[in-house]
């Protein structure tokens, strides 16, 4: 019988780490918001939360949604389709007002969209489109990654005057990335002195972007540019071309993170499409709250990027 | 007296565990909530009484299944009361406030709105009231609430169920591989194998248009896979004494590859909606497929090792596998048989994953080794070996799947979560240790 106050202990101390459930039994409803004047939880399952892009994007949905008298409760996938489809059901079982999602496989997260469509429960999605025909999406909110691609193009073009090799770091699980690619590919067709002679996954993170660099660099002596398809990949690139002591490679980036922003004001990136995760966040909490108050909203906005160089940096204040 | 409880909570300490952190969420998550569906619009119609036929009243609710039926439930037990039931509207929020538009446009504006829970909590209501002045006193009545957990709802334990069955079941090798003392770390890779294997297959079979014995058949094909590749790794651990440490990890990255390679680093989804049936389908009286599938493998597997002389044999080559031999039993063919089993096993978690999801990707099973090897371990089997339950790891799978699903349903952030899984795994472990020393 002596053991059973250490394992409530250790339960209890389970709990009180993880929020502030009150000691006694609750007279109010525990479940937080009931009380609160809020007008529901939005529930969001990011692709992961180890990108600061998707930091800043949670951020500012929250900070929309306090606004706005809604309350969020972010989760994050860990680009885990399986993890996204446990939260999802996990969000429908707590009844929440709406969904927004940043689906880890475009093509996966139709059944859990659809599972919620049933419970009759709106979702949204942000950043990246769900492509399953057959699932309802009320609204999608998202970056021209197209455009934002051609825009990386025109920076490569003009950093290469007209000419060169160039080489692209991809992660072609994510659709929103396929985009970029395409849009990157097509604004270079035109340029018939710039060749892309190599395209390899990098993982979307650093550390295997950077081992995709590497190789890269191994196989292309002649190498004039790397688009990386976001910023922690071009982080990994540039920190690859540093290593192997080569200079004269331009590389351009995508997402407008302030380390790469910082990068860029070093020289060390030549450019980055800057996105605008903040602006994500908040037209999807946006759209949410405007849908709830019965108003119409589009099904697909899309939010243009910005080429941000090194002049950019030099006036940038957030930068010191 | 020590002695028969220390025996009790030696062979039941965990389910303890299990039982007091389902009672902790449930205390948590216990909240105020109107009761859905027929039996919520019958309790709305019968607390409105008289004033249902007075008129003024709109009903209105989702336009789904579930709202139709709160619908039929108000107006038949408004019938029964002998009033006519009120006008409805279904649909989601522009449409309810579209068409209550062209009511107040009509000279028809509602007095009074009778609906679902859900509904009386859109932010629609505010701004009509505040929007148009014939609705500034417009009242919106919901059925009246009830205590209730949201953690101990129908609906949430078939949903922790349904996210333990995959874990559970890859489980069930693993737990034979670490009671012989060894370890599979291949088990996440082969899902992800296993998944785009069959997804690939039934592409292969015809796609969407793929009929039931070719489903069958590619996800037999996909379980046989990994049962090969688990049969590599054990034959690398029997014939060439490579630690199954090194030998699995080796076959995690070789897994991994070649899902990435089968599926071009896409995921496939060219397939059937029937195909979803094993990972979303619930025939058994609401017991969704895959745990049904989950409980007739658990059963399996305690027969095996309880009853029949490879599940003795399991058992004595992990205790001490130089007198497991020396008594005569086939220690490589032992410990063949636990990996092929594992990978038997995973491969089944990779089909029910790519059924569930309706697509197969190499990304599936990530980190999943660890999660099961957790469950395996949290469950009482001990990682020198020899000693260990299968339902001890089922019970290990719950209280994983338990911790994350009321973490979620309390709004617990992102990355605290993690911490609080890592720190119960290791609390769970320390406890069974404490307990052995004492037993």
């Amino acid at each position: 019988m002596r053991r059973s106050p250490l394992l409530l202990a250790l339960l209890l101390t389970a709990f009180a780490g993880c929020r502030g459930v009150p000691s006694a039994p609750p007279a109010r409803p525990a479940g937080a918001n009931a009380s609160a004047p809020s007008k529901g939880v939005i529930g969001v399952s990011l692709l992961t939360l180890a990108n600061p892009f998707f930091k800043e994007m949670g951020d500012a949905m929250q900070a929309e949604a306090a606004k706005r008298g809604y309350t969020v409760a972010i989760v994050s996938a860990d680009m885990d389709a399986a993890r996204q489809k446990d939260q999802v059901n996990d969000f429908i079982a707590r009844k929440v007002a709406a969904i927004i999602l940043c689906p880890a496989d475009s093509r996966a997260v139709g059944t859990s969209i659809r599972a919620a469509n049933q419970a009759g429960i709106p979702v949204f999605t942000a950043d990246i489109a769900c492509l399953d025909p057959e699932a309802r999406v009320v609204s999608h909110i998202a970056t021209d990654n197209f455009a934002g691609g051609k825009l990386a193009a025109q920076g490569m073009i003009e950093a290469l005057r007209g000419k060169g090799k160039v080489a692209i770091i991809d992660h072609p699980e994510v659709e929103s990335v396929l985009q970029r690619t395409k849009g990157f590919r097509e604004g270079i067709a035109g340029t018939p002195g710039i060749q892309v002679v190599a395209q390899l996954p990098g993982g979307g993170m650093r550390d295997s972007a950077y081992k995709a660099a590497q190789d890269i660099l191994e196989k292309h002596a002649q190498l004039d540019g790397i688009f990386a398809i976001n910023d922690p990949s071009a982080l990994g690139a540039a920190a690859a071309i540093e290593k192997a002591g080569r200079t004269g490679i331009t590389v351009i980036g995508f997402d407008g993170q302030p380390e790469a922003k910082q990068a860029i004001r070093e020289g060390r990136l030549y450019a980055s499409a800057v996105q605008f995760p903040d602006r994500i966040g908040r037209m999807a909490v946006e759209a949410v709250a405007r849908y709830m108050s019965g108003e119409k909203v589009p099904a697909e906005t899309l939010i243009p990027t910005a080429l941000y160089r090194k002049a950019d940096a030099g006036k940038d204040p957030a930068l010191k | 007296m020590r002695s028969r409880l220390g025996r009790l909570w030696s062979a039941y300490g965990m389910a303890g565990v299990l039982v007091a952190l389902c009672v902790a969420f449930t205390w948590a998550t216990w909240r105020e909530e109107s009761p859905a569906g027929a039996a919520g619009g019958a309790q709305l119609a019968e607390a409105l009484g008289a004033r249902i036929g007075q008129g003024g009243g709109l009903l209105v609710a989702p336009d789904d299944a579930e709202g139709r039926a709160f619908a039929d439930g108000f107006a038949r037990a408004a019938a029964r009361l002998g009033a006519l039931p009120p006008e409805a509207t279904f649909g989601d929020p522009p449409a309810v406030r579209a068409a209550i538009e062209r009511r107040v446009a009509r000279g028809a504006a509602p007095r009074w709105v009778a609906t679902t829970q859900a509904v009386r909590d859109w932010a629609v209501w505010g701004s009509l009231r505040s929007g148009t002045p014939e609705l500034a006193r417009l009242e919106v009545l919901a059925p009246k609430p009830v205590w209730r957990s949201t953690f101990l709802s129908t609906s949430n334990l078939r949903n922790v169920a349904d996210q333990t069955a995959v874990i559970a079941i890859i489980a069930v090798g693993m737990t034979m591989v670490i009671i012989t003392g060894g370890i599979d770390l291949a088990v996440g890779s082969l899902v992800a194998l296993s998944a785009v294997a069959v997804a690939w297959l039934i592409r292969a079979a015809g796609g969407e248009g793929a009929s039931a014995p070719a489903m069958l058949g590619a996800s037999a094909a996909a379980c046989a896979l990994c049962g090969a590749v688990g049969a590599f790794s054990g034959s690398m651990v029997t014939r060439f004494a490579v630690p199954p440490f090194i030998a699995t990890l080796a076959m995690m990255l070789v897994a991994s590859g070649l899902a990435y390679i089968v599926a071009e680093g896409q995921s496939i989804y060219d397939i059937p909606v029937s195909f979803t049936w094993l990972g979303r389908g619930a025939d058994l009286a609401g017991l969704p497929n895959a745990v049904a599938l989950m409980i007739v493998l658990y059963l399996g597997a305690h027969v095996v090792m309880t009853r029949t002389a490879i599940g003795r044999r399991i058992y004595a080559v992990g205790g001490n596998a130089e007198a497991a031999r020396l008594s005569g039993i086939s220690v490589a063919r032992t410990l063949l048989f636990v990996y092929v089993v594992s990978g038997l096993t995973a491969g089944v978690g990779g089909v029910i994953t790519a059924s569930q999801l309706k697509a197969g990707s190499p990304t599936y099973g990530m980190m999943l080794e660890l999660y099961v090897i957790a469950a395996v371990v949290v469950g009482g089997t001990s990682l020198s070996g020899g000693e260990g339950r299968v339902f001890g790891t089922l019970i290990g799978a719950f209280v994983i799947a338990v911790i994350r699903n009321g973490m979620n349903l309390l709004d617990v952030e992102a990355y605290a979560q993690k911490v609080v899984l890592g720190l119960v795994i290791l609390g769970a472990v320390l406890l069974d240790r404490w307990k052995r020393r004492r037993a």
